[in-house]
């Protein structure tokens, strides 16, 4: 082998080297370990009937001014004025999402993370950080807060904080109290049997509740069907022909 | 389907005549009877099909000597009722229907959607909020 010819394979050599080394570059997006994770896919339905029976068989341990607010509550809906806590179309948020929604869910796996995205409202989506990243000490206070998770074989384990104190602790569509924030939910998230989800939670809200709350909430799979789209605020309009022949939303009522 | 209809006439309906649906957003059905079942026969103005609920407003037919009366039926959302077998195609603007509903607790003119007869295209549709649920 002459110079030339030794020079030649030197560089291919290294050139073969880079390549290898850049296609093993993105070790945080290893897709093959997603084999290893249980099958969730399909879309997931609350089951509501077992909402109303945990509402009441285990009740919500209130604080003595969160209870009497939500005895008014649950009084007013029961007799023809139920308060509109989540007509404004914000988000239920963390974690009664989990717990009230009538909507059905999807989760997404990729590398390092979760994400549940749910039907019906826009606005209901949850990234789980699966990648081992320690939960956020201080972080920017948000409707569904900062959620980091583990594998703990088929069982999800999701610690969530820093969600709003704005955000409505509800056990119903009608009845709720803002959290008032320190808010803390830890969920166990697993199949029971293969279509049936059990998300097992314990939420800490020091401001409204005089203990640790352990609930679960139950979700069954249905396949055949995807979620839809859903817009809440679009439920708020109207769509009419203006002056111009243009297709347009209208508000139903000042916004 | 939500058809792209001037509905002004519903707007002032809800604004001025006493059509009291919380068309607004993510809501309790505690507004509705939900034990009472009545029938409504008129003719369909437009499935609204829209999140979090379809909205099916109806033209009453009107009684001897009144005024036809328009009434907001509400549906659930349309990932349920697609599951439940209703679809924006189930009703069509100027479709004639008896509608069973459980009416506003208020007397108002609007309802919760428990089943239709569609007289025009035959078919029949009802929903069972126990099952899939949007309903507290």
């Amino acid at each position: 082998m002459n110079s030339t010819k030794r020079l030649l394979f030197t560089i291919f050599m290294f050139s073969l080297c880079l390549w290898v080394q850049a296609a093993e570059e993105p070790a945080t997006m290893n897709y093959a370990e997603l084999d290893n994770l249980p099958d969730w896919s399909g879309i997931w339905t609350p089951d509501v009937a077992d909402q109303r029976a945990q509402a009441a068989a285990n009740l919500t341990p209130w604080t003595e001014e969160a209870a009497r607010t939500i005895a008014e509550m649950m009084e007013a809906d029961a007799t023809g004025t139920p308060a509109g806590i989540f007509q404004d179309c914000l988000p239920e948020g963390m974690p009664s999402w989990m717990l009230i929604s009538h909507n059905a869910f999807e989760v997404l796996f990729t590398p390092g993370r979760v994400t549940l995205l749910g039907e019906s409202d826009s606005n209901r989506l949850r990234r789980i950080y699966t990648d081992g990243r320690e939960q956020a000490e201080d972080p920017d206070l948000t409707y569904h807060g900062h959620s980091v998770g583990y594998w703990e074989g088929d069982t999800l384990v999701v610690d969530t904080v820093g969600i709003l104190p704005e955000v409505y602790l509800a056990v119903s569509e009608a009845t709720g109290v803002r959290n008032g924030g320190d808010m803390h939910v830890t969920e166990r998230i697993y199949l029971a049997d293969p279509d049936t989800m059990y998300i097992d939670l314990v939420i800490t809200a020091p401001h409204v509740l005089t203990e640790p709350w352990e609930t679960r909430r139950i979700y069954d799979r249905v396949r055949g069907f995807d979620i839809i789209e859903g817009v809440c605020l679009q439920g708020n309009s109207f769509n009419q022909i203006d002056e111009d022949g243009n297709i347009i939303f209208v508000p139903t009522m000042p916004q | 389907m939500l058809q792209p209809v001037k509905l002004k006439a519903i707007a002032l309906f809800i604004c001025f005549l006493g059509v009291s649906l919380p068309t607004l957003g993510h809501h309790s059905f505690g507004m509705f009877d939900m034990q009472s079942f009545e029938p409504l026969e008129g003719t369909v103005v437009t499935f609204q099909w829209t999140n979090p609920h379809v909205i099916l407003w109806v033209e009453k037919i009107a009684d001897e000597g009144s005024e036809p009366e328009m009434w907001g039926i509400e549906l659930s959302s349309p990932g349920n009722l697609q599951r439940a077998g209703i679809t924006r195609l189930s009703l069509y603007r100027g479709d004639n229907v008896i509608v069973t509903m459980s009416p506003l607790r208020s007397g108002n003119h609007g309802g919760a959607f428990r089943a239709v007869e569609n007289l025009t295209t035959g078919m029949s549709y009802d929903y069972d909020y126990s099952e899939v649920g949007s309903v507290q």
